[in-house]
């Protein structure tokens, strides 16, 4: 794991580098069934194309997770997220083939607050699109 | 009478979220299973998130945690209904809101936002209870994916009396759009606008896009729902002018008419647009500037053939694509050889 990032010496502007997370349909297929969230439009193209979307897409909540991963990764032990919020901006379209897509994640310092804690912006890209927008966490650091 | 529909629906949706607020927090059955650590295996597997203090209780306990902790991003996770034991579930005060919409015909959903606190990390062994609140309905309002209505709710999470997590979170009800097969089209990206619209298509979402229409363009655009390409004409020498305007930029007469034009012309110049993407279009698509034999040049798609086949000289000919049920665009199709 990430070595601890400690509230001192992190500074406002300070920027996290970017991080890719690959996204094929088997990660879908196992973030179904882990997170119970069994909607066909994540795993069956037939169906999500007769509901108007252009294939299968990623759970809104998995590109979520994986951006807050992305905070938790850096924060390190003890970080811990407290507030996260995010906008769904654009789908995150999974093609059927081995290569899927990539959900790119980079991050900054925004504002430092009072009891130790930081607010990082997020940025969320897949195939040029911003797929998260005013994606912001809130990380209690030591 | 699609009109009467609608409103009807719109009514029958607003007074059934007013009193889904009214309901206020709604208790939720309890999670069919504390928080354990073979879902937390199965969700960080899937996440790739290799974070030992979720799963090692070693490096755990060695943690500022003193223990393994849930991923807070699981936190919806632990009540979530299932597939099979849906129907037995204890119904939130979102479920007749979104069952109306699916009824009415918005069936598509995509989440839009999504925002979560985490008062403290859970452990292993809590028994979570959701207790949810229907926060807002908005709509119907256009969006690149057709018609839709924005849902909102608030979830909290409840270990025992305290309060460990809160959620808000909403999802866009919409219209799926008819697709449509544009002939010479493929359409590889198929994106979540509509393809080329087809004149005259029946029921339709809006199109997104409204051209401005004020008292110096009405005449164009009552033109073109007549099917008549009308080009702005100086009363007083007489001079075209396009796109219109107040006053003659030759003679600065503010008397102005117009003529009808033949709808022949050339490509005189175009691009092939391929990205950003355009509410209600499907990329690419050819933006083109046709000379008419008029004398003027006019801004406008050329349809009917691939992007490929469009070249500068090219005939062309005026085409009217019925964009909604309200708006007509004039286009420009190949003309016969």
């Amino acid at each position: 794991m990430a070595a601890t990032v400690k509230y001192d010496e992190v500074e406002v502007g300070q920027e996290i580098p970017a991080a890719d997370y690959p996204v094929r349909r088997i990660n879908l297929v196992m973030y179904a069934g882990a997170s119970g969230d069994f909607n066909q439009i994540h795993w069956n193209e037939r169906f999500a194309k007769t509901v108007g979307l252009p294939d299968v897409i990623a759970h809104g909540m998995f590109t979520m997770a994986q951006a807050g991963r992305f905070v938790t990764d850096w924060a390190g032990d003890p970080g811990a997220v407290v507030d996260y919020g995010v906008r769904f901006s654009s789908m995150v379209v999974v093609p059927d083939d081995d290569e899927g897509t990539v959900i790119t994640v980079s991050g900054v310092v925004e504002e430092k607050l009072e009891d130790k804690r930081v607010v990082v912006a997020l940025t969320a890209k897949c195939a040029d699109s911003r797929v998260l927008s005013k994606a912001r966490a809130l990380v209690q650091l030591s | 009478m699609t009109v009467t529909t609608d409103s009807t629906l719109h009514e029958r949706l607003m007074t059934l979220a007013e009193r889904q607020i009214a309901a206020g927090e709604v208790f939720g059955a309890a999670a069919a299973d504390p928080v354990n650590l073979p879902m937390i295996r199965h969700w960080t597997d899937a996440m790739g998130d290799a974070n030992p203090v979720y799963t090692d209780p070693e490096a755990a306990a060695a943690s500022a945690h003193g223990g393994i902790v849930a991923p807070p991003a699981m936190i919806q996770v632990w009540t979530m209904p299932g597939v099979n034991r849906k129907a037995g579930q204890t119904p939130t005060p979102v479920d007749d809101v979104l069952a109306t919409l699916n009824e009415g015909g918005y069936t598509g959903v995509v989440a839009t936002n999504c925002e979560q606190t985490y008062h403290r990390y859970i452990r292993p062994g809590e028994r979570l209870v959701p207790a949810t609140r229907f926060a807002g309905l908005a709509g119907p309002k256009r969006t690149a994916l057709g018609e839709g209505y924005f849902v909102t709710w608030n979830v909290t999470w409840y270990s025992g009396d305290e309060a460990v997590a809160e959620m808000l979170f909403r999802v866009l009800k919409f219209r799926p759009r008819k697709k449509k097969d544009p002939a010479g089209e493929e359409g590889p990206q198929a994106g979540a606008g509509e393809g080329t619209p087809q004149a005259g298509a029946g029921e339709r979402a809006p199109y997104p896009l409204r051209p401005a229409v004020n008292g110096d363009t009405a005449f164009f655009w009552e033109g073109v729902a007549q099917g008549e390409l009308r080009i702005q004409r100086c009363g007083g020498c007489g001079e075209l002018r396009h796109p219109p305007g107040p006053m003659c930029p030759s003679c600065r007469s503010t008397d102005r008419g117009y003529a009808v034009a033949s709808g022949e012309g050339e490509v005189y110049s175009y691009v092939v647009h391929h990205n950003p993407p355009v509410p209600g279009r499907q990329t690419p698509f050819v933006v083109a500037v046709v000379q008419l034999p008029e004398g003027v040049r006019i801004v406008g798609n050329v349809v009917d053939c691939a992007p490929s086949e469009v070249g500068i000289g090219m005939r062309v000919r005026v085409t009217y694509r019925q964009m909604d049920d309200e708006l007509t665009l004039p286009m420009w199709a190949p003309r016969e050889a």
